[in-house]
């Protein structure tokens, strides 16, 4: 059991910079990548000790177990610190503990307030701290008092004002200044005043979230709601966070959708929500027609993760570091770099070693009189890539949701939201186009530009109208950019046997029987095997233990006992009927082929000599 | 790609008699200020541009197996292969060996002058056919081409031509001829005054094209149009075997399907030709010395070529460098100073001393290899299940499709992959598939549709993402808005009115564009926009530029001319259905009354493009009050005691807790004709707090409100100042002081600036910024800009014909006061 959850859990992703990596092949030829600074985030955990997070209770995974909620969140902290490591291995993570009369003796958590205690302090991830706060979780595991015992509860809750202090002091220590800075608040206390309740408590509350919030710290709460104790985020924690900025948008000034309410069994499933801060890729403007313009912003909810590249190290005596690679422009010729200022665009010429050029000057060079110029300077070939559009999206009109073919694709697709912050009104304006769109059953085509430096492409704007609460079907557009010409292969075979209706029949008795009722493709059945594998190795090296490739599961495998258990004697069926059928048999007249027969049902059986033979 | 194929060689013969000097007048792109320009060319020079343009896609293509030469008729000289052996063939010269063709071969083309004689062009098929025939001799499987540009305006020798049409018939060489001003049917040009010969020479080259397999005669002009099409480099894709599995055969041959599949590309990304870095060379001569010797060392050389610039293509070579982050290295400083001082600003490290491995969070996992041991996979695409096609969410669609094919030399594999995509279609089913494209190598997943063709069945499969793939960000709904209360809000600015969506909704079938495009075969309008004619405009255009600057000696007088009208025709909405929307697009425009929320101060920012999310934070702290319209939202403090809640503040207001003011109000335009709306305008003000001054040069040009807009600018800096974050707007703010002063002087608001605003706004500044520590900054830049920004003096007024009660020295003193002398 414990072999399964660990390797579910380590499903991982590679560094999330590649989400906000848009075709980053389109600018690699004018932009100097090395500049590009990466945005840090640091997570703050925040964890309730009260009482009732200490109660213990029956673990549901694990039988004759006992856990209690602060085990439980502690052990999908640590599941999200693993996560982490991959998602954004630069990542500062911290935690902290309040309503424990625990004091930190010394180090980052000695001066913060009484009633919080900093287990550990704001510091990048690393196997060290994660191995530490497993050992905390076995242990607690083994012994359900040792959590009520190391952090004991103080008698009544502590000011919320307090906590945010806290937290602040401790952020302000540990995290860097730019870094994307997040509380993770976690409780399942729904008025933390009900002891001592002072309208001074609520206001202090306020204010001092209000200075979290001005050092650039958002607060994103997970509260934890069970059936003998609902939680009710009205009584008092709305009043008091529905200011809060969240990272991101505009929308969140009505309830901010960062509130978490949630089973303990699902907080780790709630944290991988937030576990990265939602960032924009682009903000531009969408002309729906002249003078009739919004504000929009894109986002990628797709795109292949990748494993991260392996990095060079050099070792300095006393430990290990990375090594930065810088890339330069060399005129090897000469063997002397290039002065930014002077570097042009241009082409080869095809030379060959008969040009009289060549044999002057070396291979790649063009003699050009002075003063004149035959190459272009970075802006003109921005100005050349773009055809000289702006960046934004335009509408060029709106088809029927059919037009858009399954095989027009070619890239990932964008989600697009609208934005107020450059053009007011463009809300209601975006919401008023998707309704109309998804009434219609239309598509729209736009030509759109995201960026500067990116090329033109024509997309296809396909609305998505997801009322619910929480991420599943938001609201908004899918931009899918559809294929160019130059992108379209021809189809190679133009002629074929088909099937009979018999045998269709006996293929579509088969398929009916193994279709998901309602189903589709579920992307979150499907770790990406090959990245978990190598991230449990990881994994597994960092913590100095042996990895087994025998524990490790493939989830994308398909279940074959289960297809034969439903379809086998279908199948079969099918097969007898093919064997029998007339264009089967037919043989194609080749020259020259010596390929095998094909199917092992027939090396199998051994009795269609006609195949055996070869085409 | 096999070998041979598509491997091409083709001999241009370029006629160069005395008559191809005739000259013409051609249309050039624009200049400046669309002044048309014209040139004026030879008929040589215009036949060779379709020999150029022909070998500039060559050259950019780069094959080895695209080439070309180049033979002359016309020529005073002759030195051609058939008359060295047979002798005859007068007139005809080898110009160009075949050969993979170079920048050089275009400029040795662009030096051809017309000659003093003329030439037969049927003797120079001759040559041209031989000179290809021997390079193609050991080259079996290439084609071979023969174009041949003249004015057909010499003389012929037809006797033998039927003759030498079987030959060339029998090489299965393909034959274009080009004309200057051939009469063309297709294009209803026909030449006006055109002499006997020519006609005579028309009518021959027609029916000798036409008696050769895959050979034309055309005219010029209609050639040139065709090759500066777009043109697509067409790549066939290559069958790649796999195996379509469902079930387990290797466990339960009889129970399970097993098809042998041949996968092919059906999209595949183009992407523009990479531009390479070219940097000048610098001279090496350098010092006189070197000067001196130059002469002798070129003493072959033009003139001109002295003074050229060798421009070299630079290559990317990658450095290693330690950047120890400046947190690790705190502790350490005190000892490593001296030691590591090199390695603290980036040592550069030789590759032989790095050691491959991964990052864990901040440990270090060593990994020799680059990689991990990979996960055991078998070659595959396994079926996983099926499921109704209308539930496939396309927005999913990771990348590029693929074509699943039976095996084309099996007609039973054919016959059983025909089957299951039939009964997929019948069934409107997908199937889920995981697929493995060779033993080894990382498994995908992705989805598989049944394609039927005309005359073969096969399946398209697209990749699908991992749990991994997908991003998880929360959203709100854009319709289903709450209070804090949880209570759901009907009316609110982000919420359409019932007004709204029906102007929406008559744009929405306005704008539609189903049976605008071009007639389909049976004369039916299909959409408009068709992926299959839509040409990556990137591509097309860098193409385009990289040609003409490789032809061109100056880029500043030869203008690269406008992009294909084939890039840019689906650029714009089709002006029929642009003006069947205009009126509603105008109901529209009114009925959402969208405003644009002032900018806020540009200020440098690295990456912008790449870095979007970076504003995202600022977006929140001040652009947050955007949305509100209402004037009595101004009304609250701007400035408050500690302004701690400044940024969240203007939030209260855009509460929705009494949306039903602001929801009517909103669609309506505002009352006030003159002032447009600026939601960070303080009431009573006529300067907004967003763009200070822009409102304020706005105002001053109005001309009849400059004591007040001087007032109210004065006002802003200060309240921009005193809050927090001001930071990024500091220099607009001196650069509103100073704009501020300027006018002051100028529009005889001398006293104004010397008494309210200066002594007002600049003392008041100090003392804001001597209590906030953060706006210490803000007083250092003011008192950098003093001379700028200084008490208007008595003499500096009179020069603009003001007045001042302020004697130089009086002012000198105040400035030394502010410290601004003693310490600046």
């Amino acid at each position: 059991m414990r072999g399964i959850r660990v390797s579910r859990l380590t499903v991982i992703m590679a560094s999330y910079d590649d989400w906000n990596r848009l075709d980053e092949e389109e600018d690699e030829e004018i932009q100097d990548t090395s500049a590009f600074e990466r945005k840090h985030d640091v997570i703050l955990f925040a964890i309730d000790c009260s009482p009732s997070m200490l109660a213990s209770r029956e673990d549901p995974n694990y039988e004759n177990t006992k856990t209690s909620h602060l085990l439980s969140a502690l052990d999908a902290v640590v599941q999200v610190e693993k996560r982490k490591v991959v998602v954004g291995p630069y990542d500062s993570v911290g935690i902290m503990l309040y309503n424990t009369t625990r004091k930190n003796d010394n180090g980052q958590g000695s001066e913060i307030k009484k009633g919080t205690y900093v287990y550990q302090p704001m510091s990048t991830i690393n196997a060290t701290r994660i191995l530490d706060l497993n050992q905390l979780i076995d242990e607690a595991r083994e012994d359900p008092g040792l959590l009520s015992g190391d952090y004991p509860s103080t008698d009544k809750h502590i000011p919320v004002g307090d906590l945010f202090t806290s937290c602040n002091w401790v952020l302000r220590d540990g995290a860097p200044k730019s870094a994307t800075k997040r509380v993770f608040l976690i409780t399942d206390n729904d008025d933390p005043l009900v002891d001592s309740r002072n309208p001074q408590l609520v206001t202090s509350a306020r204010t001092t979230l209000s200075d979290l919030l001005q050092a650039g710290v958002s607060v994103e709460p997970f509260f934890i709601s069970a059936d003998d104790k609902p939680f009710n985020q009205h009584k008092f924690w709305t009043s008091v966070l529905v200011s809060e900025p969240s990272t991101d948008d505009e929308d969140e000034k009505f309830l901010p959708n960062a509130i978490s309410i949630t089973r303990i069994d699902d907080l780790l499933e709630q944290m991988r929500f937030h576990e990265v801060p939602k960032r924009a890729l682009f903000s531009i403007p969408f002309e729906l027609a002249p003078g009739l313009v919004i504000s929009i912003k894109g986002y990628g909810l797709v795109t292949e993760q990748k494993k991260g590249a392996y990095k060079y190290f050099v070792d300095l005596g006393d430990k290990m570091e990375v090594v930065e690679s810088r890339t330069t422009h060399v005129d090897e010729g000469r063997e002397s770099e290039a002065g930014k200022g002077s570097v042009l665009f241009g082409m080869t010429l095809g030379e060959t070693v008969e040009d009289e050029d060549i044999q002057e000057h070396g291979f790649g060079t063009r003699p050009v009189r002075a003063g004149r110029r035959v190459f272009y300077t970075a802006e003109e070939v921005r100005s050349l890539r773009t055809l000289d559009l702006e960046p934004g999206l335009k509408l060029l009109g709106f088809k029927d949701r059919s037009e858009l073919a399954f095989e027009d694709n070619v890239r990932h697709s964008l989600f697009i939201y609208p934005d107020e912050g450059t053009y007011a009104g463009s809300r209601r304006t975006f919401t008023a186009l998707l309704s109309s769109m998804i009434k219609k059953g239309k598509i729209a085509l736009v030509r759109a530009l995201t960026r500067r430096n990116a090329s033109p492409s024509f997309c296809v704007l396909l609305p998505q109208e997801g009322e619910d609460e929480g991420w599943a079907e938001p609201s908004g557009f899918h931009l899918i950019p559809l294929p160019f010409a130059d992108d379209i292969r021809a189809a190679p075979i133009e002629a074929g046997f088909r099937a009979g209706k018999e045998l269709i029949d006996a293929a579509k008795s088969f398929i009916s029987k193994l279709a998901l009722r309602n189903g589709t493709y579920p992307p979150d059945s499907y770790p990406n095997p090959a990245l978990a594998f190598h991230y449990a190795q990881l994994e597994a090296t960092a913590f100095r233990e042996e990895f087994d490739p025998a524990l490790f599961e493939d989830h994308t495998l398909p279940k074959n006992d289960t297809i034969r258990k439903k379809a086998g004697p279908l199948i079969k069926e099918w097969m007898d009927l093919l064997q029998n059928d007339e264009s089967a048999r037919a043989v194609i007249v080749q020259t020259g082929s010596k390929r095998k027969p094909v199917s092992s049902y027939f090396e199998y059986c051994d009795h269609d000599k006609q195949w055996s033979g070869g085409g | 790609m096999p070998p041979g194929a598509g491997s091409t060689a083709t001999v241009f013969l370029v006629d160069v008699s005395q008559s191809m000097g005739a000259t013409r007048t051609l249309d050039l792109p624009s200049g400046p200020n669309d002044r048309p320009r014209t040139k004026q060319v030879t008929h040589l020079q215009w036949s060779l541009q379709f020999a150029m343009l022909k070998i500039q896609e060559m050259i950019f293509n780069g094959r080895k197996t695209d080439q070309c030469g180049v033979v002359l008729f016309g020529t005073e000289e002759t030195d051609n292969v058939v008359n060295r052996t047979d002798g005859g063939y007068d007139n005809i010269s080898e110009f160009l060996p075949i050969a993979q063709p170079s920048a050089d071969t275009l400029s040795k083309l662009a030096t051809l002058q017309p000659s003093n004689v003329s030439g037969d062009p049927v003797d120079a098929l001759v040559v041209g056919a031989e000179t290809l025939n021997n390079y193609l001799r050991t080259k079996r499987s290439w084609t071979g081409k023969i174009v041949l540009l003249t004015d057909g305006e010499s003389p012929i020798h037809i006797e033998k031509w039927e003759l030498i049409a079987r030959k060339l018939t029998s090489f299965n060489f393909r034959i274009t001829i080009i004309g200057v001003d051939f009469d063309d049917d297709e294009i209803d040009f026909h030449e006006e005054g055109k002499s006997h010969i020519k006609r005579e020479n028309e009518s021959f080259y027609r029916k000798f094209t036409a008696v050769i397999p895959n050979s034309v005669a055309g005219t010029l002009s209609f050639a040139l149009d065709e090759v500066r099409k777009p043109d697509m480099k067409e790549t066939r894709s290559a069958l790649m075997a796999n195996v379509l599995r469902l079930g387990d055969p290797a466990n339960n041959p009889l129970e399970a399907v097993e098809i042998m599949v041949k996968t092919s590309k059906c999209t595949a990304l183009s992407r523009p030709k990479a531009w390479k870095r070219f940097a000048p060379r610098e001279n090496i001569p350098s010092d006189g010395m070197d000067v001196d010797l130059a002469p002798t060392r070129d003493r072959d050389r033009s003139e001109n070529e002295v003074s050229k610039i060798v421009w070299a293509e630079l290559r990317m070579r990658t450095e290693f460098h330690v950047d120890r982050d400046e947190q690790e290295e705190e502790d350490e400083r005190g000892d490593n100073m001296d030691v590591d001082g090199v390695k603290k600003s980036g040592a550069k490290v030789e590759k032989e001393q790095l050691v491959r491995g991964y990052k864990y969070g901040s440990s270090y996992v060593p990994c020799p290899d680059g990689q991990f041991a990979k996960l055991s996979t078998h070659m595959g695409i396994s079926i996983c299940g099926f499921f109704n096609a209308d539930n496939f969410r396309r927005e999913l669609s990771m990348g590029e499709l693929q074509y699943v094919w039976a095996d084309p030399r099996s007609p039973l594999q054919q016959v059983a992959l025909s089957s299951l995509v039939a009964a997929m279609d019948k069934l409107n089913m997908y199937a889920i598939t995981r697929w493995v494209s060779k033993d080894m190598s990382e498994p995908k997943m992705g989805v598989l549709a049944p394609c039927r063709f005309q005359k073969v069945d096969c399946f398209l499969w697209v990749q699908m993402p991992f749990a991994d793939d997908v991003r998880k960000y929360t959203f709100s709904p854009l319709q289903k808005l709450l209070n804090r209360k949880g209570e759901r809000v009907t009316t609110h600015p982000y919420l359409p009115t019932y007004e709204q969506r029906e102007a929406m909704d008559r744009f929405v079938d306005a704008m539609d564009l189903t049976g605008e495009g071009e007639k389909d075969n049976d004369g039916n309008r299909s959409p408009w926009y068709d992926t299959r004619l839509s040409y990556n405009p990137a591509i097309h255009r860098m193409k385009q530029a990289l040609f003409h600057s490789a032809l061109v000696d100056d880029l500043a007088v030869d203008l690269l001319p406008p992009p294909h009208p084939e890039l840019t025709k689906y650029f714009e909405t089709p002006k029929k259905v642009v003006t069947r929307a205009k009126e509603v697009a105008d109901e529209c425009t009114t009925a959402f009354a969208i405003k644009q929320v002032p900018k806020k101060v540009a200020r440098p920012r690295k990456n912008d493009h790449r870095r979007v999310q970076d504003d995202d934070d600022e977006v929140l702290l001040l652009d947050r009050v955007a949305p509100q319209t209402s004037p009595t939202a101004a009304k609250r403090p701007i400035h408050r005691k500690g302004d701690d809640s400044s940024e969240t503040e203007p939030e209260s207001d855009v509460d929705i807790r009494a949306p039903s003011s602001k929801g009517t109000k909103l669609p309506t335009p505002s009352p006030e004709p003159r002032i447009v709306t600026d939601p960070q305008r303080a009431p009573g003000r006529i300067i907004g707090m967003a763009a200070p001054l822009a409102d304020f040069k706005n105002n001053i040009s109005q001309g009849d409100v400059v004591s007040k807009a001087v007032e109210d600018l004065g006002w802003v800096v200060k309240e921009v100042v005193s809050r927090p974050f001001s930071g990024r707007r500091h220099t607009e703010m001196i650069e509103c002081l100073i704009e501020l002063r300027e006018v002051c002087l100028q529009e005889d608001e001398i006293d104004a600036w010397n008494r309210y605003c200066y002594v007002s706004t600049i003392w008041l500044l100090k003392a804001v910024c001597a209590k906030e520590p953060g706006n210490s900054a803000f007083w250092n830049e003011v008192k950098k800009q003093q001379t700028n920004l200084g008490l208007i003096t008595a003499s500096e007024a009179a020069r603009h014909g003001g007045k001042s009660n302020f004697l130089d020295s009086l002012a000198e003193e105040v400035r030394c006061c502010l410290g601004g002398r003693s310490i600046g």
